[in-house]
């Protein structure tokens, strides 16, 4: 069990040294040149040559890879071209914004998938028409869902704003934590208007994962509650609530989890698209301007977070199901 | 209801009263029961047997409460337990009668467990205190009880799991305060019934004479009565004081174990018992003619008389009811065999002859393994290993038929597919003569066969690359022919047809390829005893008419004694005994032989076969002296000193046994 935990652990390493590799051999072959750009147009050849050495740019490109890993372990990922600023602190300021769309859309997603995979195990006409809703729902483009929600529930209903992260234009702007750092400091008024803002984007973020896993939850549940083993807890005298929960739902955890993890790869990528329609301050914003003026450094920055979220998430996942299946513990 | 139930002795503990059920299906409706009454008194055992789509699994099922859950359910009639009513009792109620008065046993320990939830959690679900839990696992023969509570499903052998299934049956402590329900309910508080629904079906012959004894063993103590589902009268002979037929969907005779397996008096019943694959001698096996009725086309008339030898013209006219005859006989028949006094069973009219029992051939071998050794690695540790297979060989001539017999784990069916080739062996060879690779059956020819595709086409598939799409559809119909599904079924997928069919179809779809080698694994226990018997008979006579050998893997005795000339006895991966089929049977010298042989269920009534102790060790490392020693009757401290060879017995060179104290009993 512990050797497969390590084993686990030890390949998302792997994967993540992959990735930085990948991110370096992209910066390599991009056109521009970070040299040229840290000096503007009039720089001299003797001071771009100069600056070159001094940054290792004239040495072969595997000890250029050292160095690179080693400013990535300082958390330097070099100057954004559009901010003039250090990308690591562009994205100090905008990760948590995404952070808390991106959790409480995988949060969102997860209770949705829960309800319609539980409601696809029962018979009936309401089901069929929930199954047709929330596979269009989750077919349409997410900027179309999100305009038709800001259309409806902004400028028709006026139940909820049409973006941003506050209504508070003094922190209008703001970076950090803004949600959770007002439920713990029990603003109650600010929570609410935080979640509020919240509410949309994370839903319409949510929708497309939370169909996936609503279906695999649905079929597994299907499967196990034809299986033996759901035979015999009913033969025991469990309550239909206790069957379906201790032995299905346990039991189709597996398969959901696994889809869950994949989903959350979509999740990260509908993230730029959402933060754009619902002006959103986070790094789908941040990348969004920074592609605009070509700010290599800033887009490899943001590519370097999500993939390496995407990574350590699906580690987790992998973990997780561990827990959820003795059965694979024991392999190997 | 209370005061009723308050036990008067007579009183029954379970009783259904002219059950109907019937059910849609995408072909139209099932009527799977039609009209069934039956008692379950205390302290007996009374065992369903039937052809599978008998209804005997919906019958234990509704006994539970839990009748299947299909489209348009109806059910008719009533069932009680413990005076309340399984079928249309509130919800609440009848949960709290499975919690507290039932136990339920399945066929599948190896899915019938939750594999997410530890042994002891799904012990005590049930409302059952720890140490009550401990003392029921203790019951159900299960050792080491407290480390087993912390364990897993998947780390218990089949055996074990299925005592765990047991111990879960064996009820729970306090008195029971269910809503409406405070009736039959012994100090011990014991379940007052047990469902078992073939328990042993899945199980080896030593532990399934382990797990009978069991049943008998409990409602012994404590007189609970058992619903003993199964469709081997052999295991119904075992500990059965009734035996109730059933087929089609209803009851066609009910009366004591003994009547029953002696003197049937339906046809029906002389048929299932005399389809039967037996060890003794004397029995030659005559599968029924024709197949079970079409559940959703059910004759007017008596649902057998299509099979029947004995039918007149007034059978097919109405349903005959079960009626009790002067000498009390239970049975539905209007024309029942008569009852002659001392008519055995065993004798059967037509006769034919046993496949086994032909002089050994002396072909050219298709196959021969020369002592071929396999080990696999054990998950989680570094140096042992699992010697699946340790120095085996054999040869199977052209045309001859060989078994090889043994329990799971014995490492048969590692040997097997390196026979086909499907795993190189770490030592020793493996020859095809022509180079031609064997074909292989499989136990579940459901999941062997592709669900998407036409068994004719399945069959085509093979004959690939030979002549036009026509003359490959044609033979392909032949082949179907020749193993005795008619052409229609070309066209119909693997799900439309019957587990026997689909065996025939993957027979078939071997066949194609013209190989020189069948080889089967274990072809027929999921089959019921005359469709077994009928494939068997398929198997021996494709081999003689097409020259083919077969080697067959099989933990069922006596399916070996009917298909295999000779027979390897394998036990933890080495051959303890080999020899002519008839001469293994009638003379086992190993030990281990002799037990598996003992074992064996037999049709006689009231006999509850000698177990072999224990189980088979998992095969960790070499062992220092024989394998078997630690389950011998007959161990000698020597015994466990030096492994044990293969030795000659005799003159023939067929016959060698590895044991010390066996080959030393042959005189001289």
């Amino acid at each position: 069990m512990r050797r497969i935990v390590i084993t686990r652990i030890v390949s998302m390493f792997g994967v993540l040294m992959l990735l930085t590799l990948a991110i370096f051999l992209i910066q390599n072959v991009l056109p521009a040149d970070p040299v040229r750009s840290y000096f503007g147009r009039n720089a001299t050849a003797e001071q771009l040559e100069a600056k070159r050495q001094e940054l290792g740019y004239d040495k072969p490109i595997a000890v250029q890879y050292v160095n690179f890993l080693g400013r990535l372990v300082e958390l330097d990922l070099g100057t954004s071209l559009r901010t003039r600023r250090p990308v690591t602190t562009d994205l100090a300021d905008f990760i948590p914004a995404t952070f808390e769309l991106a959790a409480a859309s995988l949060a969102i997603a997860g209770v949705l998938g829960v309800a319609l995979g539980l409601l696809g195990t029962r018979r009936g006409v309401g089901t069929g028409a929930v199954r047709l809703v929330s596979v269009m729902w989750s077919s349409a483009p997410t900027f179309f869902v999100g305009l038709l929600g800001i259309l409806l529930l902004y400028r028709r209903l006026g139940w909820l704003p049409p973006g941003g992260r506050t209504s508070n234009t003094l922190e209008a702007t703001s970076t950090g934590f803004l949600f959770f750092g007002r439920l713990l400091r029990f603003e109650l008024a600010g929570v609410w208007d935080a979640a509020r803002h919240l509410l949309m984007p994370a839903t319409v973020l949510a929708l497309g994962p939370s169909v996936a896993i609503g279906r695999t939850l649905r079929g597994s549940l299907r499967d196990i509650l034809r299986d033996d083993q759901v035979r015999t807890a009913r033969a025991k005298g469990l309550t239909e609530r206790a069957v379906l929960v201790r032995h299905g739902l346990r039991n189709a955890l597996g398969p959901t989890l696994s889809m869950a993890g994949l989903q959350i790869g979509l999740l990260l990528a509908g993230v730029i698209v959402v933060e754009v329609v619902f002006s959103w301050p986070g790094l789908g914003q941040y990348l969004d301007q920074s592609i605009d003026r070509a700010d290599f450094p800033a887009i490899l920055g943001v590519v370097m977070v999500l993939g390496a979220s995407y990574v350590v998430i699906n580690t987790v996942v992998d973990l997780l199901q561990l827990a959820a299946d003795p059965r694979l513990r024991s392999q190997r | 209801m209370t005061a009723d139930s308050e036990s008067r002795p007579s009183e029954p503990v379970a009783a259904v009263r002219d059950l109907h059920l019937s059910f849609d299906t995408a072909h139209g409706r099932v009527r799977a029961l039609r009209g069934v009454s039956l008692d379950l008194h205390s302290g007996e055992v009374l065992a369903l047997v039937g052809e599978s789509g008998s209804g005997k699994s919906v019958l234990s099922s509704c006994l539970l409460g839990l009748p299947p859950e299909s489209r348009r359910t109806t059910v008719s009639g009533s069932v009680t337990v413990a005076g309340v009513d399984m079928l249309h009792g509130a919800s609440a109620q009848r949960r709290s009668v499975r919690q507290r008065l039932l136990g339920a046993v399945f066929q599948d320990p190896l899915t019938s467990l939750d594999p997410t939830m530890r042994i002891g959690t799904q012990l005590t679900e049930r409302g059952v205190s720890r140490a009550r839990a401990l003392r029921n696992l203790s019951q159900a023969g299960v050792p080491e009880q407290p480390r087993r509570v912390r364990q897993w499903p998947h780390e218990l052998s089949g055996g074990l799991r299925q005592r765990v299934m047991l111990a879960m049956a064996l009820g729970a402590d306090g008195r029971l305060s269910g809503p409406g329900v405070d009736a039959v309910f012994d100090e011990e508080g014991s379940p007052v019934l047990i469902v078992a629904d073939e328990p042993t079906t899945a199980l080896d012959v030593s532990v399934q004479a382990q797990v009978l004894l069991l049943f008998d063993q409990l409602r012994r103590e404590h007189g609970c009565a058992l619903l003993l589902v199964t469709h081997d009268l052999g295991v119904a002979a075992s500990i059965a004081d009734r035996i109730a037929v059933l087929y089609a969907g209803r009851l066609c005779e009910v009366g004591s174990a003994r009547d029953i397996l002696t003197e049937p008096r339906h046809p029906y019943t002389a048929g299932l018992l005399h389809a039967r694959l037996e060890l003794d001698e004397a029995a030659v096996p005559v599968p029924i003619s024709g197949a079970p009725p079409d559940p959703l086309r059910l004759p007017e008339g008596c649902a057998f008389a299509a099979r029947c030898e004995h039918s007149t013209s007034i059978c097919g006219d109405s349903l005959p009811e079960l009626c009790t005859d002067r000498s009390g006989r239970a049975f539905a028949c209007v024309n029942p065999l008569a009852a002659v006094p001392g008519r055995a069973a065993g004798k059967a009219p037509a006769a034919v002859g046993l496949i086994a029992e032909r002089p050994g051939s002396r072909a050219e071998p298709v196959l021969r393994i020369d002592d071929v050794h396999k080990s696999f690695r054990i998950p989680g540790s570094r140096r042992d290993r699992l010697y699946a297979v340790a120095g085996v060989s054999l040869s199977v001539p052209e045309g001859g038929s060989l078994a090889i017999v043994g329990e799971s784990g014995c490492g048969k069916t590692t040997l097997l597919r390196m026979a086909c080739g499907l795993l190189e062996p770490d030592r020793g060879s493996v020859h095809w003569t022509d180079g031609l690779r064997p074909q292989l059956i499989f136990q579940d020819a459901g999941s062997s066969l592709t669900p998407w595709l036409s068994i004719g086409a399945q069959v085509a598939e093979r004959l690939r690359g030979e002549g036009s799409r026509r003359s490959r559809r044609s033979a392909a119909a032949e082949l179907l022919e020749r193993v005795g599904l008619d052409r229609r079924a070309a066209k119909s997928l693997p799900r439309q047809l019957s587990g026997g069919q689909r065996q025939r179809a993957a027979i078939a779809r071997a066949l194609a390829s013209a190989p020189r080698l069948l080889v089967c694994d274990e072809p027929v226990s999921a089959l019921d005893a005359s469709l077994s018997l009928r494939i068997l008979e398929m198997l021996a006579e494709i081999r003689d008419e097409l020259k083919l050998a077969i080697l067959m893997v099989t933990h069922d005795l006596a399916a070996a004694r009917h298909v295999a000339e000779e027979v390897l006895v394998m036990y933890l991966g080495r051959v303890v005994e080999a020899a002519p089929a008839y001469q293994l049977f009638r003379d086992p010298r190993h030990p281990y032989t002799r037990g598996l042989r003992a074992a064996s269920p037999t049709r006689e009534p009231g006999r509850l076969a000698p177990t072999l102790r224990g189980e088979p060790p998992t095969a960790v490392g070499e062992p220092a002296g024989c394998a078997f020693a630690g389950r011998c009757p007959d161990v000698e401290p020597s015994c466990r000193e030096r492994p044990q060879v293969l030795e000659l017995l005799g003159d023939d060179p067929r016959r060698q046994v590895a044991c010390q104290v066996a080959v030393r009993a042959v005189p001289a």
